[in-house]
């Protein structure tokens, strides 16, 4: 019997189509919600229903409360699974859900106001035994406070807003004249981007990689631990690589953190898939605790397969008052192998990350054994400039790291994508570059490593270019447009400068 | 002696010169030297064998895009060539014509930072765009005075597109 009849995907793309995979396997009806840019998306032609919730921009549409809950109640569903990103973690929307007599697939109201700010968590963390960086109670008063806190516990220190996310507002800090500097000003875009001025301060882990602990709760108080995922490999706090488990945590010290992590799940009764974000530290061997993220995240899919298990029917199956169908120790048993995940974003790592839109001219997906794709696109997509960049994921599993390894190799080389760029070609060469293979890296990894590979893809365009153009003077390539052949004399006082993109920023949209 | 500028489909663009010397084509480009030889046909049906500084390349040709050695995509969008000659220097054709700033990505202009007339800096910002949850700044690739903006805060705007020119 299927726990309900119908559920509505409040999201797009890949996450969308991934979650009704899961409905349709259920033996329920999948309902899709889209923007205009998204009319002809792959998402909206694989639910059962779609219903138009507003223009393109994500603030009018994806993120507009009222008409995905019109669309609930015309379409009778039974429950609303958010996906990740836009409304996922909003108790107003968890709220609004429920008011509307449909179930929420996520926390409860209640538990996503207990950790609201990024402090409250600290607060929670503490109090359930999760290591927490040495810093700041609470928000700090004033500068003279902070100089303070910063001399006892030493530089370098992080200070964060407590309310920010996805990276924003929070920046390193080596000195007291930096301090002074920047504590000002991060106050002022703190109370610009999150309405809220607080600030707090963290001591910086030196060489930290980034590795995150799967929380799985049910109602009835009982709670597991699907292991961690590490999550070393990213730009500007954007993640681009996973991997579960982590390749350096030893079993002893991963076990050290599931009862805390269960005790701050009970603290706030969390009775879904949640995340606890850590950093850890190779040099002391110990893990700070982060945040808690309130959702199904990017990369479940590494850890439904070193488990074998399906995260989103369970979390559906949860949200259906079901009991959790394993304890910690069956689930440890069940672990095999290991899983890496590469976010296909439409970007081009040579400009500096910067988005990539367009229509896909070219796609060959590849598969074949220990290869998964999770994708949102197909040959003919419009990939438009309002949302992320993720539009495929590509999962890769061996019965350890290295097997998992050469199948991302080979599955990286069988991806092929046209018309718009891709992080596809970073990965090929991340995939053989031998601190990573070893696992040795932090989370400047990209930026350490951006010189070297910025020049290999260099070479490795300007030999396409030169391939190229022998297939031109061979005449095997056909002049698009209108097929006038131009000069440069024509045209040499004409041929345009791209401006240097030398400060992008990660800033979050919705 | 030639100039050949290969433009793809997203926009991007190389320009080498090149030579030819017995049947090899020699191309060069700003910091790289390519000995290049078109070898003929290749094992399987419709492809091409390509030696470049060596090495054999595959290219099979699926809809207008080069597939090369199974793995990787070029769209080609126009090829433009010269012979050279007049005064045109190698450097200058590499470096291209400063001073048209073009968008090199597709978004929406979310502020601009100069107005017609003002004196810019090299380095400096102009203008940004936001695609993606990011937003780019575009900043000066060389000094100079700002003669026209041709861009609307709000304005949605593609790879390529002139946005504004300095002189």
């Amino acid at each position: 019997m299927p726990p309900f009849g119908k559920v509505l995907v409040a999201n797009r793309g890949e996450i969308a189509i991934r979650v009704m995979k899961a409905v349709k396997e259920m033996g329920m009806k999948a309902v899709a919600v889209y923007s205009e840019a998204d009319k002809n998306s792959l998402h909206v032609k694989y639910a059962d229903e779609a219903y138009y919730i507003g223009p393109s921009p994500a603030i009018q549409s994806y993120l507009n409360i009222e008409s995905i809950i019109s669309v609930a109640e015309k379409a009778h569903v039974d429950a609303v699974h958010p996906g990740y990103g836009f409304l996922s973690e909003r108790a107003d929307f968890a709220e609004a859900v429920e008011k509307a007599g449909v179930v929420f697939i996520g926390p409860s109201p209640h538990a996503m106001n207990s950790i609201k700010s990024k402090l409250d968590g600290k607060r929670l963390a503490k109090a359930s035994g999760v290591p927490i960086s040495p810093g700041s109670d609470g928000p700090v008063e004033n500068l003279d406070e902070a100089i303070k806190i910063a001399d006892r516990i030493g530089y370098p220190i992080m200070v964060k807003a407590a309310y920010g996310g996805g990276g924003t507002g929070i920046t390193k800090v080596d000195s007291q004249e930096q301090l002074i500097e920047v504590w000002e000003r991060n106050k002022r875009l703190a109370y610009q981007a999150f309405g809220k001025a607080d600030l707090y301060i963290e001591k910086a882990a030196v060489n930290p990689r980034h590795i995150e602990f799967q929380l799985i709760g049910d109602k009835y108080g009982n709670y597991v631990v699907a292991w961690e995922r590490e999550c070393t490999i990213q730009r500007r706090n954007q993640k681009l690589i996973e991997e579960a488990p982590s390749p350096v945590v030893k079993m002893e010290e991963r076990e050290r953190m599931f009862e805390p992590i269960m005790k701050f799940g009970q603290l706030i009764r969390y009775h879904t898939l949640g995340t606890f974000e850590t950093v850890f530290s190779d040099v002391s061997r110990e893990f700070y605790f982060l945040e808690l993220n309130k959702r199904l995240q990017v990369e479940h899919p590494i850890t439904e397969t070193i488990f074998r298990i399906d995260l989103v029917k369970l979390q559906i199956r949860l949200a259906a008052d079901e009991h959790l169908p394993f304890t910690q120790e069956e689930l440890n048993k069940r672990v095999r192998g290991h899983a890496i995940e590469y976010r296909i974003n439409s970007e081009d790592p040579m400009s500096d990350f910067s988005g990539s839109s367009g229509t896909i001219t070219y796609y060959e997906e590849p598969s074949g054994p220990g290869v998964r794709v999770d994708s949102g696109i197909t040959l003919g997509s419009y990939v438009p400039p309002f949302y992320d960049s993720l539009i495929a994921k590509l999962i890769v599993y061996g019965e350890d790291r290295i097997s998992a390894l050469q199948s991302g190799q080979r599955a990286l080389s069988d991806f092929k994508i046209g018309g718009v760029k891709t992080t596809i070609e970073l990965y090929k060469w991340i995939t053989r570059e031998e601190d990573f293979v070893n696992a040795k890296f932090t989370t400047a990894y990209i930026s350490q490593k951006s010189k070297e590979f910025l020049e290999y893809l260099k070479r490795k365009e300007m030999t396409k270019a030169v391939i190229a153009s022998v297939m031109y003077s061979k005449g095997y390539v056909k002049k698009s447009g209108n097929g006038k052949k131009e000069t440069v004399s024509n045209n040499k006082n004409k041929w345009k400068t791209y401006g240097i993109m030398s400060q992008s920023s990660y800033r979050v949209l919705w | 002696m030639k100039i050949i500028k290969v433009v793809t489909d997203q926009g991007d663009s190389y320009t080498f010169a090149t030579e030819k010397r017995d049947n090899k084509d020699l191309m060069k480009a700003e910091g790289a030297e390519f000995e290049v030889e078109y070898l003929g046909a290749g094992w399987r049906e419709g492809e091409h064998l390509v030696k470049v500084n060596g090495e054999v390349h595959t290219v099979s040709i699926i809809n207008g895009h080069l597939v090369i050695d199974n793995e990787t995509l070029f769209k080609v969008d126009r090829v433009i060539e010269e012979s050279l000659g007049e005064k045109v220097s190698f450097e200058e054709l590499f470096k291209g014509k400063e001073g048209e700033i073009v968008s090199p990505l597709q978004g929406r202009i979310v502020q601009i930072r100069v107005k017609e007339g003002d004196a810019v800096n090299k380095g400096q910002p102009l203008l940004s765009i936001e695609a993606m949850k990011s937003e780019t700044v575009i900043s000066a690739p060389k000094g100079g005075v700002v003669k026209k903006v041709l861009i609307k805060p709000g304005q949605g705007v593609k790879k390529g597109d002139l946005l504004l020119i300095i002189e």
